[in-house]
This record gives structure tokens, sequence and C-alpha cells, in this order.
């Protein structure tokens, strides 16, 4: 995908050395990036194949050959992760916690946001700046009074706990994102919704939530992501003694460490396929929002 | 509908800057208002103020009999088109007309019949389901204004609705603009920097400048009686021309010596300008518009004379600018210079690298004529309507205003 521009003819003229010289430069220069390209795309396709294909295998295979491909294509380590290590109901689970906290993340974060970009007020960007310095902090800081505020609260071990701590987490950078996103929104906009007669309520849900269109999307792409793979958090929030309303991260680490040596590798790839295949559809369908929505605020 | 009126309005922005400073206007009734001036002057200032979108720091906003300084601009009844049009990019023409009708939550077949009217008087009929991103600069104009007009308020607002379009496009909105006006009869109050849009669009035209009301009136009297040198220089196209001057007494009557030329001034102008008299021996600044000049040849036996060598001719078809220097420094004054500097800002009109001591002056004439640069031109001079300001205030000597 190189594309050598055509070189003036009077470029041509003052000597072929130079045009030649710079000819190989770009074309060491993209064969290199070709290279890196390449490695990289090796380096994210083959543990995500292996992982595919080590589902269809047995024990010994994984262990005995890893190279070779499985003997036969049966489906059986799906089931098996499906009934005996509950991963249907973890899914669930999972889909409805990042369905309630994402929603929430939006709603809040778009709100916050909005207001934060768009209004004056006394304290505006001391509020701002708490929320966007909530990006530096590591959530392993925060865990052991996390624990104890989810837990003083009576909502340890439920999902609306997990919910709110999602929400809570991902707000910093969906503020940060989203209020860089409005800016670039053009004022004149709302001020012609305000004299047809909107509200301030209404102008954002009716006019400025539309127009943010594809930056809400990217950002929601983003904490669906994130929130789906979350393992540290219901780790802690979610603990052993209410098994059912464990999240899927949970569940598929409980194949490798309840049996041990004896643990059944193959369907606890066949879950990690099943948890990655949403996240994957999910990804190739709007990757085309995440790309614009990514340079959207950075490029005025 | 109903007229608005300012008085003594004042903004004053955080950090001490003043945008509008005691602005006094009445706007009638049914008035097509234009408020005009160079880009900072404070006129969409003081039109986001009637509109509500920017407080007001001092003074009242009514319209109609309704003191407006702290409604909400959804209740001040009035309809805005803005400069970028700014229409609702995800709905359809049709959405974007009925929007603020819904929420002011009116009957649907109402709705329907206005937004109809509307697209059918702006000709946007085979537009309505349409989204803007699919329009033209010019449907999306219309779309605005018929955004305007289905509310059918009291007053509507625009700023700068004709400058996003191109030259020949925008003489045409101009007109169906007046059209419309002359229609619907509503009060309006139009911003722009362009002063042939105030002249043609206004029934009165308001000179702003630094957040001052310079002067307002109908554009004829704008262009025939300026009230200083700013208004002077502001309005019409070329601008006037300016010197240093004398008044001198001679034989014949009075006359103004500038520049190594002598104009007779007609007894006529002291009458109309009283106090002029008074500047006999004394320095002023001498105003003629380019339109006071014509050619010698063309029959006008009784205008003064001027003999001028053409520098540079531009040639518009139905007439031609002439070109030619004077001997004497331009004027210095701080409202030429507002002037000067607001011309830089948008292209560069005067490009000439001139000498110090000369100053550029235009004569508008016949296209029939022949001259062409570098040929020596006898000009003639209506001397009736020469201008005279003080050299030191800038104001127009004689001036209903300044007396």
């Amino acid at each position: 995908m190189t594309s050598i521009p055509e070189p003036l003819p009077g470029a041509r003229r003052a000597g072929v050395p130079a045009d030649a010289r710079r000819r190989r430069e770009f074309s060491v220069f993209s064969g290199l990036s070709h290279v890196a390209l390449a490695i990289w795309a090796l380096m994210v396709i083959v543990p995500i194949l292996w992982t595919f294909l080590s589902s269809f295998k047995t024990n010994t295979e994984i262990f005995g050959d890893p190279l070779t491909m499985p003997a036969d294509y049966s489906f059986a380590a799906f089931g098996r992760a499906w009934d005996k290590a509950h991963i249907g109901t973890y899914m669930i689970n999972s889909v409805i916690v990042v369905f309630f906290s994402t929603a929430g993340t939006m709603l809040f974060g778009s709100m916050a946001a909005y207001v934060l970009a768009r209004y004056k007020f006394f304290g505006n960007r001391f509020i701002y700046f708490a929320f966007v310095s909530g990006m530096a902090f590591p959530v392993f800081l925060a865990l052991v009074p996390l624990f104890f505020v989810v837990k003083n609260l009576g909502l340890l071990g439920t999902h609306t706990g997990v919910i709110l701590v999602y929400i809570a987490y991902s707000l910093p950078f969906t503020i940060f994102f989203l209020a860089a996103f409005f800016k670039t929104l053009p004022t004149s906009v709302a001020e012609a919704a305000f004299i047809d007669g909107c509200s301030h309520t209404r102008t954002f849900f009716s006019i400025m939530v539309p127009m943010a269109k594809p930056g809400l999307i990217s950002i929601t792409i983003f904490n669906v992501l994130g929130q789906w793979n979350q393992y540290l958090l219901p780790i802690v929030l979610l603990p052993g003694n209410v098994e059912d309303k464990w999240l899927l991260t949970q569940g598929i680490a409980n194949i490798s460490t309840s049996a041990g040596y004896q643990a059944d590798w193959a369907s606890l790839f066949a879950a990690l396929t099943m948890a990655i295949l949403p996240v994957l559809i999910i990804y190739i369908i709007f990757q085309r929002q995440i790309q614009a929505g990514l340079t959207a605020g950075a490029v005025k | 509908m109903a007229g608005i009126k300012l008085e003594n309005v004042d903004k004053i922005y955080a950090g001490g800057t003043k945008a509008v400073n005691g602005l006094n206007l009445d706007i009638r009734d049914g008035e097509f208002m234009v408020l005009v001036g160079p880009s900072g002057c404070g006129k969409s200032t003081a039109l986001r103020m009637i509109a509500g979108l920017e407080d007001i720091s001092g003074g009242t906003i009514s319209i109609g009999d309704r003191v407006v300084n702290d409604l909400p601009p959804k209740d001040r009844d009035i309809a805005m088109v803005f400069q970028n049009y700014a229409l609702y990019p995800h709905m359809t023409v049709e959405e974007n007309l009925a929007f603020g009708l819904k929420l002011r939550k009116m009957p649907k077949a109402e709705i329907q019949k206005r937004v109809l009217e509307a697209a059918r008087m702006l000709g946007l009929e085979q537009y309505l389901k349409r989204k803007p991103a699919a329009l033209s600069g010019g449907q999306r104009q219309r779309v605005a204004m018929g955004r305007a007009i289905v509310r059918e308020p009291q007053a509507f607002l625009m700023d700068e609705p004709l400058s996003n379009l191109d030259a020949k496009l925008r003489v045409s909105m101009r007109a169906s603009l007046n059209q419309l006006h002359e229609r619907l009869g509503v009060t309006t109050v139009y911003v722009t920097h362009d002063q042939i849009e105030a002249m043609t669009l206004g029934d009165r035209v308001c000179v702003l400048r630094d957040g001052l009301l310079q002067q307002v009136d109908t554009p004829q009297n704008l262009f025939d009686s300026p009230v200083n040198l700013f208004v002077a220089g502001f309005m019409g196209s070329p601008a006037m021309n300016f010197a240093n001057a004398e008044l001198v007494r001679g034989d014949g009557g009075a006359s103004v010596a500038f520049a190594g030329y002598k104009l007779p001034v007609p007894e006529k102008i002291f009458a109309d300008k009283p106090g002029l008299d008074g500047y006999f021996g004394k320095p002023l600044i001498l105003g003629v518009r380019p339109s006071d000049f014509d050619e010698a040849s063309n029959g006008n036996g009784d205008w003064a004379r001027m003999s001028v060598k053409a520098e540079v001719t531009e040639e518009l078809g139905s007439e031609i600018n002439v070109i030619f220097m004077i001997d004497s420094p331009p004027v210095e004054h701080k409202d030429t210079a507002a002037l000067a500097q607001d011309a830089g800002e948008e292209e560069d009109v005067t490009a000439l690298p001139l000498a110090g001591d000369k100053s550029m002056w235009t004569a508008r004439v016949n296209a029939r004529s022949h001259v062409r640069p570098g040929d020596s031109v006898e000009l003639a001079v209506d001397t009736n309507n020469l201008h005279f300001f003080d050299k030191e205030s800038g104001l127009a000597i004689g001036h209903p205003a300044n007396r």
C-alpha cells in the first residue's frame, strides 16, 4: 500500500541519482514498517487462533504436541464449559452488569461532560480536573477502601454494587473524552434550540446528544470492552459465597483453579472463546466509529 | 409584532472589555433595522443581548411593552437566523422547521400548515424530507429563514445571515430578504459588516463603533450627511476621499484649499452647515465622495475643475474608478485609522505603496470615458456635496446632531 509520488519533470532533469535514492529510502522505510506490522499482526492473531483451536483439543493434545491441529472438531468442550462450569450463567451475569454499567456511565458521563464543556460556573475547572485526575488512579490503590465502602453500603456480593463501582471507575475517561468532543460542536446550534424554546435539558437530549453520536458510540464501545474484560473488581466485590452472581472472567479463572492439575483446559479455552467472540464482533462492527471517535477529540 | 427599545444598554465582559456602551436604540414596529460596523464594534453582542443569549450588564431592553432583561430567549418571542445557519443536523428540513412549534405544543395540523406555507414561500417544498447535509449553502440559508418564519415571532434577529454565501447568491438572497420583509412586515434587526447590505436592506441603519452608537438614520441620509469621519469613511464604496484643507475667503467668495487645489464653496453650504463660517483660516478636513466627481468633458459647466493624473483605473463595466494622487499627506485621525485597520483585516484594499506626503483619491467617472493609467484627466467636482469635518473631533461641521 505504498504510493511513490510521480517525480516532477523538473526533478527528473535535476539528477537521476537523487531521485533513485529517494525511491530507495521510500522502499526501505515502507518495507521495514511492513515487517513491523506483520510481526504485530502475528502477535495479535496467533494467540487468538491458538485459543480457538485449543478449545477443540483434548488435554493430551494440548500438552502433548501444542503445534498440531486438533484431531476432530467437536464442540464437547464448549458444552462442558457451558454446563459444568456455568459459563452460561456467568455470561448472562456479565451481560446484565455491563449493560447497566455502560448505560449508567454514558448517561452520567455525557451529562457531566456537556455541562463541564459548555457552561461557565465557579468551580467548573476544579470539578473537571477532579474527574480527570481519577484516570491517574490505579484501581489497585483503591481496592481495599472500595471493598469496605461497598460492604458498608450493604452492596457486597450484589450486581448493583459492581455496576455502581464500574460506573464510577469509567467516568473519568468518559468525561475527559466527551468534554473534548462537546467542545468541538458548534455553539450556535444549541443557541438556536434555546431560541426555538428548548430548556437546557431538552437541548441536551434532543439536540446535543444526536449531534455527539459518533463520539458517544466510540466511547460506549470503549467502555463495553473495558468493563467486559474487568477481572480485578468483580473478584473483590463478588466473593466466593455468591458464586451464582459471578461474572464471566471469574468463571473462566475458576475453571483453571478449581481442579488444580486436573483442570479441563479444553473447556477453559472454550470458555475463553465464548468470552472473546462477542467483544470481537462488536469491535468488527463498530471499528469505523472507533477510529472516527479516536481522532475526533484530538483534531478540532 | 412589536418594536424593540434599547435604553442605555451596556455589555461589559469579564476582564472589563466594554463591548456595548450606553446604547440607545428605538426600533419601530415593522421596521428593518440594520446594525453595521467593523468587526468587534459590538453589533453582534447587541443582537445577542436582544435575543437573550448574552446577559445585559446595564440598561433595559424591551420588546413591545415588556422589559425582557431577565427573560430567557424562549420567552422573548423572537426568532434568530445565525451566520452558520445552525440547523439541527440530525433532523430533516421538515423537522427543523417544525421543531420550534412542537416545543410550543402547537396542534399537529397547524404545524403542518405553517411548515408547508413557509416551505412554499421559500421554495423548499421538494427538500422537506432531506437532511441539512444534503442541501446547498443557499438552501440551508433558506431553511434557517424558514425556521424563523414559521414561528411568526414578534421580531426577527439576523446575525450576518448572508455572509457564508457566494457573491451572486448573496445578491439574490438580499433581494428575497427585502421581499420577505415587505410581505411579512415583521420587525427585523439585521447585523452585518457589509455596508452595501446595510444600505440596500435597511429602513434605517445604525452605525456602531467600539460599542458606541455613531449614527442612526435612513441609508440615504447616512450617505449624504454622515455625522463624523468614521461614518463618512465607512458608508459608501469606494470610500470617501479625505484631505487636510483650509477655508479661505477670496474675491469670488469662499473656497477650500488643499494639496494645491482650490475649490469654490457655494453659499448654500454655509447656509446648510451653520458654524462652518467660523472655520475660516482654520485647518479642517475636507471630504469628497468619489461619486461627486465626473469628467469635465461631460457637460457639467458649473462644477469646479481639478486636473489630475490617473495612476490606476478600475473598470467596472458601468463605471470607472480613477485613482489619483494628491500632494498632501494622508489624513491622520483616530476615525480614519480605525477604518484603515478594519479594511486591512478583511482584504487588502490599499495595496499601493504610498509615499509619505501623498494620499490616494478615487473618482468615479462614466464608463464611456477613455481614461487610462498615466493619462492626465480634467475632473469636475460637484461642490454642493462637499463634506467638512473638524480636525480635532472628527465631527461633521454643521451636522444637526453635532450642533
